[in-house]
């Protein structure tokens, strides 16, 4: 139980990606660090082998109130308890590029990052070492500079061969996925089975997750971890300069209060957002670090692209990693790419995912307006023939995409998030241009019948986004609020554009790097 | 005695598998299939109710209104927003979700009065194809309640839940189950 009143070096909300990280290098930087959970403990156990189970890991704290043309889909692409989204994540692990971090400059649309891609380079080294990633250096012939990955890439089942083969017909390039999945005994955790069942979760240690990885090397170096306890506000001194702490409410409704020199909000894009909105007082009337006006602003998503097929050859499509198999990015680098059709944006194919029959990624969602006799008849073929590839299809940041707080209030007395968003036309003709492409390479295939899905939202990012000008963003490329020095931010809600790649290896590299910071600078920073 | 041949069996017989239901008043373990075919108590849906998504179930995917679709969903619909395994908490359905499924269900039953005179239930296999395909397409007429082609997404997959993705599920389609760790029960305690 959390003692009330509690102070310590750092407290970090959220045991998700970002909050285990961040307090796995803190603690072993010397600083006493509490992690502060909403959601319940959770172990190896809890990872249940079932679609059904699956679904007990997803958000189930305050409803998010979602409108627009494309809303967020939060419940889906949030986790909830120890471990966070992270938890049941698929460790698809590639490098944003260059051109990521200055479409401004380069396009005079969306935003420029703070900082390039060369700031990144050597956290990103540095955690693939730790974490350990599988893939194919050399094959990726797109990959932006950096080290090698330091496990050998994943396997190719027939699904993956099949559709490589499509790629190929078409011109187009292919290499093993980037994974955060071990191929061979790495740091003493065991290899993958390639049984598809990430999304429940990996109970055997195989994907680099929050359990697995930062949360074990926080507890050995002292941090502490409170499952069943939300922060329900950030606390600041009388002048509202600093962050003192947090206000607490466990799952029996008590309240409390826990006190640090630094507080970092790794509660994942929506609710950090929310957190720094509803914690308003009078030195703040629109929300903590909101000086600017930019806070809750550009929320973005992936659109994913999903194309799906059914092929004469056997293709035991619940091989693999749930992720996939093998990552095309030809039409990365340039995003004007599908320019004559309207399009601006990057996109790569995450190839041959696992599939498991049912579940909202599973096959018989795939043709949703089948039912009766023809959807038996579709199962039976499908179970054996299926093949399906994703596409991460770049978002533009866009002002008016907007976390604000509803008039409506959670049962600890929160107003709750309310989040608007459509997508700009550029992202939304991206998704058109490859659909088309993504149907033709099945085509390619010989797949007897190919199909495609609608714009599914994928990864949530944006809403506190770090910028160069105090004036239109929320934090620094550290994450460190603008306006209030010791209070700082982690996740993909610091991501001021989205490119077309999945967001936590770059969510890893950006702790890893804020952390040393923090460390090198603690006492300017908490002084 | 023989001996157990496959886990599937040692969990059977050990009586891993079963949920409690109630029947006839007093708490008894039962898969969702027999508590169906026994007319195990209802927690919250409406024996009416509970027939009608069998129906319905038999018409969207056939064998999952045998398989327990109607216990499946009150056992779901009875254990809140946490431990609910139900798709529609990522379909941006606020919990608890019983309105919804009550709503679409009533709304089911009036637009197959007011087109066919007659009860879902008592529909021929045809009759109940065509509505539905309608409530499909969102062309129903006389739908009065969630949005007609949602309710039918939403129930389909519901449906393809109970029938294919369990073990036994699985099995049936040739499908490998390959568990790190067994479901204790297929659909949750
Ligand atoms: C199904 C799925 C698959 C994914 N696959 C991939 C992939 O292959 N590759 C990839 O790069 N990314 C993937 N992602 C995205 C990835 O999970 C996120 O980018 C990442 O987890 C974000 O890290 P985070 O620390 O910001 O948030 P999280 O990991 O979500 O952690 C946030 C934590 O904060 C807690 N919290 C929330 N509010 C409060 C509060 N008020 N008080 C205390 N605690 C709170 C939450 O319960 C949660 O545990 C996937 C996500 C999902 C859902
Ligand atoms: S496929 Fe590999 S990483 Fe995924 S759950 Fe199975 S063993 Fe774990």
């Amino acid at each position: 139980m959390l003692p009330d009143g509690l102070k310590v070096d750092a407290i970090i909300v959220g045991s998700g990606a970002a909050g285990s990280h961040y307090a796995a290098k803190l603690a072993a930087g010397g600083k006493r660090v509490a992690i502060l959970e909403a959601g319940p403990a959770r172990s190896n156990a809890d990872l249940v082998s079932s679609t059904l189970w699956a679904r007990r890991l997803k958000w189930h704290g305050a409803p998010v109130l979602e409108t627009g043309k494309n809303p967020v889909g939060h419940v889906f692409n949030a986790g909830y308890g120890v471990g966070g989204s992270a938890l049941h994540h698929y460790a698809v692990w590639p490098r944003l590029h260059e051109g990521d971090f200055s479409l401004r400059s380069r396009h005079d649309r969306g935003l420029d990052w703070p900082i390039s891609y060369d700031d990144l380079r050597p956290f990103y080294d540095a955690v693939q070492e730790e974490a350990g990633v599988s893939g194919d250096a050399e094959r990726e012939i797109w990959r932006p500079p950096g080290a090698p990955y330091p496990m050998v890439p994943v396997p190719l089942m027939p699904q993956g061969a099949l559709i490589a083969e499509g790629f190929k017909r078409v011109g187009l390039h292919t290499a093993p996925l980037p994974l955060a999945v071990n191929t061979q005994v790495y740091r003493g955790r065991a290899p993958c089975i390639w049984d598809g069942w990430c999304d429940a979760g990996c109970p055997i240690g195989a994907l680099a997750n929050p359990l697995t990885v930062h949360l074990p090397e926080a507890l050995a170096a002292g941090a502490t971890l409170h499952p069943d306890t939300t922060v329900t506000r950030v606390l600041t001194d009388s002048r509202g300069e600093r962050a003192i702490g947090v206000q607490t409410v466990d799952a029996q409704g008590a309240r409390g209060q826990v006190f640090a020199d630094l507080v970092v909000l790794a509660a994942f894009t929506v609710q950090n957002a929310r957190l720094l909105l509803a914690s308003a007082g009078a030195r703040h009337p629109d929300g903590l670090a909101n000086s600017s006006g930019a806070l809750g602003r550009y929320i973005t998503t992936h659109l994913a692209a999903q194309i799906f097929g059914l092929h004469e050859q056997r293709t035991q499509p619940w091989l693999g990693a749930f992720g996939g198999q093998l990552l095309n990015q030809d039409h990365y680098d340039d995003k004007a790419t599908h320019a004559a059709s309207g399009a601006l944006g990057s996109y790569q194919w995450m190839i041959a995912q696992a599939v498991k029959p049912n579940d909202l990624l599973g096959i018989a969602p795939s043709r949703p307006e089948l039912f009766g006799a023809p959807l038996a008849a579709f199962m039976e073929r499908a179970a054996q023939h299926f093949i399906t590839m994703t596409g991460v299809i770049e978002d533009l940041p866009l002002a008016e995409n907007r976390i604000t707080l509803s008039e409506r209030r959670d049962v600890n007395g929160v107003p709750l998030a309310a989040v608007a968003r459509t997508s700009s036309s550029q992202s939304t003709a991206l998704w058109d241009a490859a659909v088309l492409e993504g149907r033709r390479v099945l085509e390619a295939t010989g797949a007897s019948e190919v199909w495609s899905g609608s714009p599914a939202p994928m990864h949530i990012m944006g809403g506190t986004i770090m910028g160069a000008d105090t004036r239109r963003s929320v934090a620094n490329s550290f994450g460190q609020t603008h306006d209030i020095a010791n209070l700082v931010i982690g996740g993909p809600g610091l991501f001021p554009t989205t490119g077309g790649v999945n967001p936590t290896f770059t969510v890893h590299a950006l702790t890893a790097r804020s952390a040393a910071y923090l460390l090198r600078n603690w006492r300017t920073i908490t002084g | 005695m023989p001996l157990l041949s496959t886990r599937r069996e040692l969990l059977l017989a050990s009586g891993v598998g079963l949920l409690t239901f109630t029947l006839e008043g007093c708490a008894r373990q039962m898969t969702p299939r027999e508590a169906q075919q026994r007319g195990a108590d209802l927690a919250v849906l409406t024996s009416q109710e509970a027939e009608l998504v069998r129906a319905l179930g038999e018409v969207l995917a056939p064998g999952s209104g045998e398989a327990g679709l109607a216990h499946y969903l009150d056992h779901q619909l009875g254990a809140g927003a946490a431990r609910s395994m139900l798709m529609i908490k990522y379909l941006g359905v606020e919990p608890p979700f019983t309105s919804f499924y009550r709503d679409g269900l009533r709304a089911l039953e009036d637009a197959t009065r007011a087109r066919f005179g007659q009860t879902f239930v008592t529909l021929d296999a045809a009759r109940a194809r065509a509505l539905v395909e309608d409530i499909a397409a969102g062309r129903s007429e006389n739908w009065a309640g969630p949005p007609a082609a949602f309710f039918y997404f939403v129930l389909r997959n519901d449906a393809c839940d109970v029938l294919y993705g369990t073990q036994q599920g699985f099995s049936e389609l040739g499908v490998p189950y390959l568990a790190h760790i067994e479901p204790p029960t297929p659909w949750g305690a």
